[in-house]
């Protein structure tokens, strides 16, 4: 009531000025359903002079004469330019925008307009995510956003997804980006109990998500600050609108199999490779060979009898997909809803690899009255995951495939008989994973709940405040079970159980300044945040049970372990953010970010994170209205500072914990403390252009970004006879800031509406990628080697540090190695030599690539539409540790690879696989005899849909029907041999980085095959 | 317009920042300032450094397995699927093996522990106490020192003072990582100067008996195995001789019982407790089945050791196997509970050291070899009087009473004899500086014959 005052009173001001007013003109202006659009601009054209419509879209304005235009102009709405003539009211109905540039893009504390970011920001809407039945949503982002990496870490249906944006820009602490969802930054650790990582965001469905926006430069993520360093994933849920109720229900389902087998030795060719082998070896001869044969085909290898199995068949299973979800959304006199459920049921290609998911979201929002509206965002969700080991674990099925050919799966008939055995086989090469499958158990189930309270004040049209309290409740528990016939049980049986409980709170409070006067547009957003975490831990293993039926911890007679353990952070942040446009052409934006957190010592706890960009948009100005080919260019740079804090919660502090000798008690130090710890700082540079042709027909983007790491937070190894701790993930390492990492990159972006006819349109989307890592500096130039991997000055991050494989010996048959020594004028002796030892490393590989991209495409003709989307990656390559057991020329009993038997027979052959010697080592030493070129290009999804034509649908009340059939990984094009090019090890230390480059009997992704149906009414 | 500036000041409010929120502290962990500044703390840190040297890395079973696998020819077969310990047993060890810088790294966290016990022992106030506290310090200081110069630097003989021919000795405790912590090798006198002098020190400060934890015999025990390793026989036989006439302890009753106990025997003069609860034992691991807690018998015992036997009829030792689940192979029943003590010394060892230096230096001391060996050793395992007890005799002996418990391959050096075909003083059978300190420490220089 009294704003509307405001205005009449503002509006006689200028009716007082324009003492000359020969006409007054009034009017409504309205969205295309029929509401009243406050904040349109209603401008007399060629003039600075206008108006803004008021909260229900009503102007007025005085004009010169007849002959006046009005210019009409919203974002997000096509402008309309309309002739006064002789009416006194005019109303106007403006039509949402079709281009993209017309579209808000959810940005940290509020949204811009495409057209005016000067940040780089990818967007992804509910239609690019929908239609992927994946338990896990990041899946759907893979190749869509320009320098933005999806990786799949491996095939288990809970598997960890690794989203990398403009490369690896850390390296002990997180890699990750922020996840928020709603406002809240999402906790996103995996809390797997066995190094196998739970992906801790499948409790969120892709079918409550309205668009995701990634924050990819500094200066939009720097007004996340100290967590910004590695971009920022913000996913907003669907909201209501008002107006009628729509009902959406889609059905899908599907089956699985493995993206890629491959092929392994015969019954035949593991007896004739094997026996070799033993001739061969000086230690023993074909008689030890036979005795174990014996035992691994209980008896049967040679007769008639002999087994012949296909275990890599054994480990894999066809999986299937069930997805449901159902919403509705809605609204009325000033409240609005949306309320869905989902339902999914996964069963992964590997054996036993299952997953149940349930959830259900509540989104209200009610305007209590003109100025205050508040709302609820609700969110619960249980995930149940039948799991297996993790990659090194004995009993991980994919393991199964170093089983020889020769065993059985189980005992047979004849030994019922005979010995009284049953079950799966026992006497396998290595432990049968059959019996933990079907002695064993291990449930993982996470329980999860995020919402938000939120409230909106508006003091006045251009002057708001919100509150947000948000809350992410996170429960896993993990019970597992290994009965007495489970491989490596000698405890009567044992139960493990585990809880893990973590609650995440975030206040936030900001206020929104938002104003148009004349040409000048300003927006401000100044804020404050709390954000504080807690984590309860509790574990108890228990053993020695009376019967494999009493499976739970209760029944064990001997409690053998137990954990409990509790940890918090907090983080306090202050934020400010303006942006300033000139006559909608000339464009600013500056943010700031002060944050504190606990990790950090007291001497460093605050950091402050500014950022700027600037815009012009070239295509406004004069001089350039002659292109008319040229719609839209768009010139942009963009500067800011980001901190990434992602290390652990007492990082900086020396430590010493419990231990227990003899049921004693006693202390050990665990972590040596660094009080200089600070935060890792990243600063980013962005330039770009954004253009678009013949009428925003073809657009596109090219960013050019520097982003420079300094201060890398990274576990450097101490010298091992200083004694430090070895145990708890430490590894005899110290965090420290240690030096600079650089990533250079350039983005390109393509769009393009290649046909735009009425029954026929066909749209492309293409991205590209590339991006440069190098260590730029480290403490005294000293390379740090760990495993595989080193961080050397001028080389990529974390490269493939390996002897050199030089082949085989043709004379005898050994393998041979580059010692590639320095020698005294500098130069490198290529020399070969078949010791091992007397090698030495090279720089071998990258492990992360270095060009990405991906093609989009939709076609549309009539009611039929068929998209699909590529996705590529060059560049990297994968280091298989599983090569030294599997493709090693016969050294032990492990099934080999097909190709071992190219091995060195005769003295003159020449071959690239070393002479077959049991127990030697000739060849299975770490070298680059199992590092690949990891280059794939992957057909990610395909989907053909049918759209029933209304004449069907009239007398039904439903409002869409589509029926279509999608299919995940359908093709992968790659020189990769092994399982997948994607798939990197696990059963890492607990790190959130997908294995440093290296596979060890890593799972294969899934292709998946769906059918579906969505309904709308 | 007062309502205005209500809401206002709410939102100011809002705006105001929970500051001391950020001030939390770890709850599963003390500061280092905290754990050296009180004695029940210094004391509680001597617990953990048992704890440490127990480990599976070290004491808690691959140390000693380390040592059968380099020293074995036909005595056993390794027939596990790891290739870390494959590579010991083919005498081929490689800079990366995980098992030797496992326990090179747990070798010296045990030492850096126990020196922060050492540098502030004054903080004890009652002598007695802080006497008894120092004394066990050094003796896990002298057991750890003794095992990584045995196994990573060369033998004790003629080369004892070549630069680089011993491992690097540290005698300080570090919590401070942020100084440069590169370090030279020393040589293998040094080290074993240090050894003694620990043990030496250890003796006198501890008291007779002390529960589970060393006591003053049971440094003076490992003493006389420092002393036979060097040659030193005088002072290995009257070390051994004081240990079995005045330690309390005495040879089980049979040999059986001397194996597999869940707390000390008789015969246990020091062992690293294991329970269900806490402790490792991969002894068994190793040398067990799968039924009784092992992996799949990766060690099996062959005809090599049985042949060894001058009367394996009569002699329990020789049938002191069990048929493997696994693999249907002979398994030792040295190793069969999963939650038995670790035993690091008993008392057949130190008769087995008095016999030895008896008869090589020609006395009879506590009693002449032919008895300690015959009476001693052989009777408890119904094994028949031997008629010469000489020192190849004793030698063999050795083998029959102490196989498959870590002692082969440094018997074979120190008598300088050959590991099949591969000379005692070889390369290959010293282990190499691993990797990663080759990697961290410029002044580290690696063992001859590894790159």
């Amino acid at each position: 009531m009294k704003r509307t005052l405001l205005l009449s009173y503002f509006l006689t001001f200028v009716f007082a000025f324009s003492a000359l007013a020969q006409q007054t003109v009034t009017g409504t202006v309205t969205d295309d359903s029929g509401e009243g659009l406050p904040g349109v601009n209603v401008v007399i054209k060629g003039t600075t002079e206008g108006a803004t419509t008021d909260l229900d879209g009503n102007f007025r304005l005085s004009v010169a004469g007849n002959e006046t235009v009005l210019v009409f102009s919203f974002v997000g709405m096509d402008p309309q330019e309309i002739t006064v003539g002789s009416r006194t009211v005019i109303d106007v109905s403006m039509a949402s925008s079709a281009t993209e540039l017309a579209e808000l893009v959810v940005v940290g504390y509020g949204t811009q307009s495409k057209r005016f970011m000067t940040d780089n920001v990818a967007k992804l809407s509910a239609e690019d995510i929908s239609g992927v039945p994946i338990p896990s949503f990041q899946n759907a982002l893979s190749g869509k956003a320009a320098g933005v990496r999806v990786t799949q870490q491996n095939g288990k249906v809970e598997s960890g997804i690794s989203v990398s944006i403009r490369g690896q820009a850390s390296v002990s602490a997180s890699s990750q980006p922020l996840f928020v969802l709603d406002g809240v930054p999402l906790i996103n650790d995996n809390e797997s109990q066995n190094t196998s990582a739970v992906n801790p965001l499948l409790s969120i469905p892709a079918s409550d998500i309205e668009s995701i926006s990634i924050l990819k430069d500094a200066s939009s993520a720097a007004i996340y600050g100290a967590r910004g360093a590695n971009g920022v994933v913000i996913i907003t849920t669907k909201r209501g609108k008002e107006g009628k109720a729509q009902f959406s229900l889609n059905v899908s389902g599907g089956i699985s199999s493995p993206t890629n087998t491959r092929d392994w030795l015969n019954s035949e060719q593991y007896i004739e490779l094997f026996l070799e082998a033993g001739d061969n070896a000086s230690w023993t001869d074909r008689t030890f060979v036979e005795a174990r044969f014996d035992r691994y085909s209980n008896g049967t290898w040679g007769t008639p009898d002999q087994f012949d199995t296909d275990w890599e068949d054994v480990a894999f299973q066809d999986g299937h997909v069930k997805d449901v979800d159902f919403s509705v959304s809605g609204g009325n006199n000033g409240s609005t809803y949306f309320l869905g459920a989902s339902y999914n049921e996964t069963k992964g290609i590997i054996r036993s690899n299952e997953l149940e998911r349930f959830s259900g979201r509540a989104n209200l929002s009610q305007k209590i009255n003109d100025k205050f509206t508040t709302g609820i965002n609700f969110n619960f969700s249980r995930v149940t995951i039948d799991r297996v080991a993790n990659d090194n674990a004995f009993t991980t099925p994919l393991q199964a495939i170093a089983q020889s050919p020769l065993s059985p799966t189980h005992f047979g008939a004849s030994d019922l008989a005979n010995t009284g055995e049953s079950g799966p086989f026992t006497r396998t090469v290595y432990a049968n994973f059959l019996l933990q499958d079907e002695f064993g158990s291990y449930e993982t189930i996470v329980t999860r709940s995020i919402g938000k309270l939120f409230g909106q004040y508006k003091f006045t049209d251009w002057l708001k405040f919100n509150t947000d309290f948000a809350y992410d409740i996170f429960n896993q528990t993990e019970d597992r079970w290994d009965g007495s016939r489970v491989p490596f049980q000698s405890t009567e049986g044992q139960a493990f159980a585990s809880n893990v409980f973590t609650t995440n709170y975030v206040w936030s409070n900001y206020a929104t300044f938002d104003k148009v006067f004349d040409a000048h547009s300003l927006n401000l957003v100044v804020g404050t945040e709390y954000n504080q975490s807690n984590r309860r831990y509790t574990d108890v293993t228990a053993t020695n049970f009376p019967s494999d039926d009493l499976q739970t911890v209760t029944s064990g007679a001997t409690i053998s372990a137990g954990n409990g353990t509790k940890t918090a952070y907090a983080f306090v942040g202050f934020f400010a953010r303006a942006q300033y446009s000139f006559q909608d052409k000339y464009i600013v934006n500056a943010s700031v970010r002060r944050d504190g957190s606990s990790r950090f010592g007291s001497d460093n706890q605050y950091g402050t994170f500014p950022a700027v960009s600037v815009g012009w948009i070239l295509s406004e100005e004069s001089f350039l209205d002659n292109l008319s080919a040229l719609s839209f260019l768009k010139l942009r740079a963009s500067y800011g500072e980001l901190g990434n804090s992602e290390i652990g919660n007492f990082a900086s502090r020396g430590l010493f914990q419990g231990v227990s000798y003899n049921q004693r008690p006693g202390l050990v130090p665990t972590q040596p403390g660094n009080n200089l710890l600070g935060w890792e700082s990243s600063k980013q540079t962005d330039i770009g252009i954004e253009f678009g042709l013949m009428d925003g027909r073809i657009s596109g983007e090219i960013d050019y970004y520097k982003k420079d790491s300094e201060g890398l937070l990274f576990n450097v190894p101490l010298v091992p006879s200083s004694g430090p701790n070895n145990e708890n993930g430490n590894n005899g390492t110290i965090s420290r800031n240690i030096g600079d990492l650089e990533n250079t990159g350039v983005e390109i972006l393509l769009n393009g509406d290649v046909i735009q006819g009425g029954d026929l349109t066909w749209n492309v989307g293409f991205n590209i990628a590339k991006n440069k890592n190098e260590a730029v500096a480290i403490p005294e130039g000293n390379d740090i080697v760990s495993g595989r991997n080193l961080i050397r000055e001028g080389e990529t991050l974390n490269s493939l540090y390996l002897i050199e494989y030089a082949g085989v010996d043709p004379a005898n048959g050994d393998a041979l190695y580059y010692t590639n020594t320095e020698n005294a004028d500098g130069s490198i002796d290529r020399s070969t030599t078949n010791d091992p030892n007397a090698a030495d490393r090279i720089v071998a590989g990258s492990p992360v690539p270095e060009w990405i991209g991906g093609l989009t495409s939709s076609v549309r003709y009539k009611n039929f539409d068929f998209s699909f989307t590529f996705q590529g990656e060059w560049g990297a390559s994968i280091y298989n540790g599983g090569g030294r057991f599997q493709s090693a020329n016969a050294d032990w009993f492990d099934n080999q690879t097909t190709d071992q038997m190219d091995r060195w027979q005769n003295p003159g052959d020449i071959t690239n696989v070393p002479q077959a010697r049991l127990g030697e080592g000739n060849g299975s030493s770490h070298s680059t005899r199992w590092i690949q070129d990891a280059d794939f290009i992957r057909l990610r999804n395909v989907t053909l849909a049918y759209n029933l034509p209304n004449s069907l649908l009239s007398n039904t009340g439903l409002t869409s029907v589509r029926v279509y059939a999608t299919a995940i990984n359908a093709l992968t094009f790659t020189d990769y041999d092994g399982y997948d090019p994607e798939a990197r090890q696990d059963a890492a230390a607990r790190t959130s980085t997908p294995g440093q480059g290296q596979t060890f009997y890593s799972a294969p992704a899934a292709k998946t095959f769906t059918l579906g149906v969505n309904v709308k009414f | 317009m007062k309502k205005n500036i209500y809401i206002l000041s709410v939102c100011l409010l809002a705006l105001w920042s929970c500051d001391d929120r950020l001030n939390i502290e770890p709850a599963q962990s003390i500061s280092v300032e905290a754990a050296l500044s009180s004695e029940a703390n210094i004391k509680g840190i001597l617990i953990g450094a048992y704890n440490e040297a127990g480990e599976d890395d070290s004491y808690g079973g691959q140390l000693q397995v380390i040592s059968d696998l380099l020293g074995a020819t036909n005595q056993l077969t390794w027939q596990g699927t790891f290739i870390q310990p494959r590579e010991f047993f083919q005498k081929g060890i490689l800079v990366d093996n995980t098992w030797a810088e496992q326990a090179w790294r747990n070798g010296y966290e045990t030492i850096n522990q126990v020196n922060l016990v050492i540098d502030n022992i004054d903080i004890i106030e009652d002598a007695a106490e802080a006497d008894r506290v120092e004394g066990e310090a050094k003796f896990l200081r002298g057991l750890t020192y003794f095992d990584l110069v045995r196994h990573f630097g060369i033998s004790w003989g003629a080369s004892n003072t070549a630069p680089n021919s011993g491992v690097p000795l540290q005698l300080t405790g570090i919590v401070d990582y942020s100084a440069d912590q590169s370090i030279a090798r020393s040589t293998v006198a040094d080290i074993y100067a240090q050894v003694i002098s620990d043990l030496t020190s250890a003796m006198a400060l501890l008291p007779a008996t002390n529960d589970e934890f060393a006591d003053a015999f049971a440094a003076e025990a490992l003493l006389a195995r420092v002393y036979l390793q060097q040659g030193n026989y005088a002072a290995a036989r009257d070390a051994a001789d004081n240990v079995i006439a005045n330690s309390g302890h005495s040879m089980a009753a049979t040999f059986a019982g001397a194996f597999n106990n869940d707390s000390d025997g008789s015969e246990d003069v020091f062992t690293f407790q294991v329970t269900n609860q806490t402790g490792a034992n991969d002894l068994v691991i190793y040398y067990a089945d799968q039924p009784t807690g092992g992996r799949q018998g990766d060690i099996a015992v062959a005809a090599g050791y049985t042949a060894l036997f001058d009367d394996p009829v009569n002699d329990d030792r020789a049938s002191f196997t069990y048929v493997s689940v696994d693999n249907g192979l002979d398994l030792t029943l040295k190793y069969s509970n999963q939650f038995a003590n670790v035993a690091v010394i008993r008392l057949a060892e130190m008769h087995l050291i008095r016999a030895e230096s008896n008869e090589r230096l020609g006395t009879s001391i506590g009693a002449t070899p032919a008895d300690d060996i015959n009476l001693n050793i052989r009777a408890r395992s119904n094994a028949p009087a031997l008629a010469v007890v000489d020192v190849a005799a004793i030698l063999n002996e050795r083998q029959l009473e102490l196989g498959f418990e870590g002692f082969l391959i440094h018997d074979l050096k120190r008598t300088g004899t050959a590991v099949g075909t591969i000379p005692a003083a070889d390369p290959s059978l010293v282990v190499p500086i691993p990797q990663d300190e080759m990697d961290t420490n410029p002044l580290m220089v690696q063992s001859l014959g590894y790159n």
